[in-house]
């Protein structure tokens, strides 16, 4: 018996909302990681102010950016409402002033995606493939919001708009973009393949028309998008972002708990190590702290905690070979961060 | 502000707001903040130990 073939974009099941995308998706079918907010490894849920014009990592795998100190902040579940349904966290940004955004400034929220998650886009080829962005969104104002996406080079932009009709309630959200044909997209590399970014307050000259691509620098919103950041203590909740193949949204692809941080410590981890130095005399000791998941690239260390002296060290993308010289019977360890975020 | 650091097999620098130790590797994100402070004109602090 022969058996045929069915083509279809989106195979649905008899659950409400769960299917399956176009992307040959089974796996990785979401290209942001951390999606359903989760993972918080740097701030454990406490809330981050942001400061002027240096990227600022939060929940794990979003960074914010503001053009001026102190005009909003980022915590896991700030507010503490009611996540929407299937969601236990969510990402939440509180404007903490009522500021005018001057015509160059920039407030948003983001991910940027590493181009080995993204070459099979095809961007910047003739065979650039559509993708669908969709997301679950909580606010305290009401109106058209918007945000955009971007290549390594932020010299590609299309920015996008949608809205929200009631404030203080879940809304479901779905941009589909037709992938961008031209510019410089950077293929399968540890660079950058994709920003993704929320506005939450973007000058004119950062803004642009949604639904459309612009060789235009820097464009991280659509034209007349409401600032959060305008309203003090106005609110930005998000979750269940996703990034797919495809020209409709399907269902968020949950992903366990223990994937979720692997995929996460490519970037960012905290890690321990000791050594023994058990003679009398000063002797140089080494020890090795194997990071539990490859980094993306070497990344950047900070010592968070210890005793005894980690005089030396060679960093790898694999582990942090660190030396200490005792001077007598001692234990040399402590904690440390590495970094190799996008 | 940045420091030199030559205790390190790997040459790196340390960002003084943190203690940041940064890899010369220029798929760092820290290190290519560095490129740029020193393109604009600014100089890294001696290394204390040399």
């Amino acid at each position: 018996m022969a058996y045929g073939q069915v083509n279809a974009d989106v195979i649905g099941t008899s659950v409400a909302g769960s299917n399956i995308g176009a992307g040959d998706a089974s796996l990785m079918k979401n290209r942001i990681i951390n999606g359903a907010m989760v993972i918080d490894q740097r701030n454990a849920g406490a809330s981050v102010t942001i400061p002027a014009t240096a990227t600022t990592y939060t929940l794990d795998r979003y960074q914010a950016y503001a053009s001026q100190a102190s005009k909003f902040s980022i915590q896991q579940n700030a507010g503490s409402v009611t996540p929407p349904v299937g969601f236990s966290k969510y990402l939440g940004c509180t404007s903490l002033s009522a500021y005018t955004v001057g015509a160059t400034e920039t407030f948003l929220v983001g991910q940027a995606i590493e181009g080995f998650n993204t070459a099979d886009l095809g961007w910047g080829t003739a065979n650039a493939k559509t993708v669908t962005l969709s997301f679950q969104v909580y606010s305290s104002l009401t109106g058209t919001f918007g945000g955009a996406i971007q290549n390594s080079a932020q010299n590609r932009c299309y920015p996008f708009s949608y809205s929200i009709p009631t404030a203080n309630t879940w809304t479901t959200i779905s941009v589909t973009i037709a992938g961008d044909t031209s510019g410089t997209w950077i293929g399968a590399t540890n660079g950058i393949g994709i920003y993704v970014y929320f506005s939450l307050g973007t000058g004119t000259s950062n803004s642009g028309t949604a639904g459309a691509w612009t060789g235009t620098s820097y464009i991280s919103s659509a034209t007349g998008a409401t600032s959060v950041v305008g309203t003090n203590g106005a609110t930005f909740y998000i979750t269940g972002v996703q990034l797919e193949v495809g020209s409709s949204a399907t269902g968020f692809e949950y992903v366990n708990y223990q994937t979720s941080l692997a995929n996460c410590q490519r970037y960012y981890e905290k890690a321990y190590y000791a050594m023994t130095a058990a003679v009398a005399a000063a002797t140089i000791h080494i020890t090795t702290a194997y990071y539990r998941v490859t980094k993306r690239a070497t990344p950047t260390i900070v010592y968070t905690t210890g005793e005894g002296t980690a005089s030396t060290f060679q960093n790898y993308t694999e582990s942090l070979a660190i030396s200490g010289v005792p001077g007598g019977n001692q234990r040399i360890d402590g904690s440390f961060t590495s970094s190799a975020e996008l | 502000m940045y420091k030199l650091f030559n205790q390190s097999v790997e040459p790196c620098v340390i960002r003084t707001s943190d203690g940041a130790y940064i890899p010369f590797d220029e798929a760092n994100t820290d290190y290519q903040a560095y490129l740029k402070w020193v393109a604009e004109g600014n100089t890294p602090l001696p290394a204390e130990n040399t």
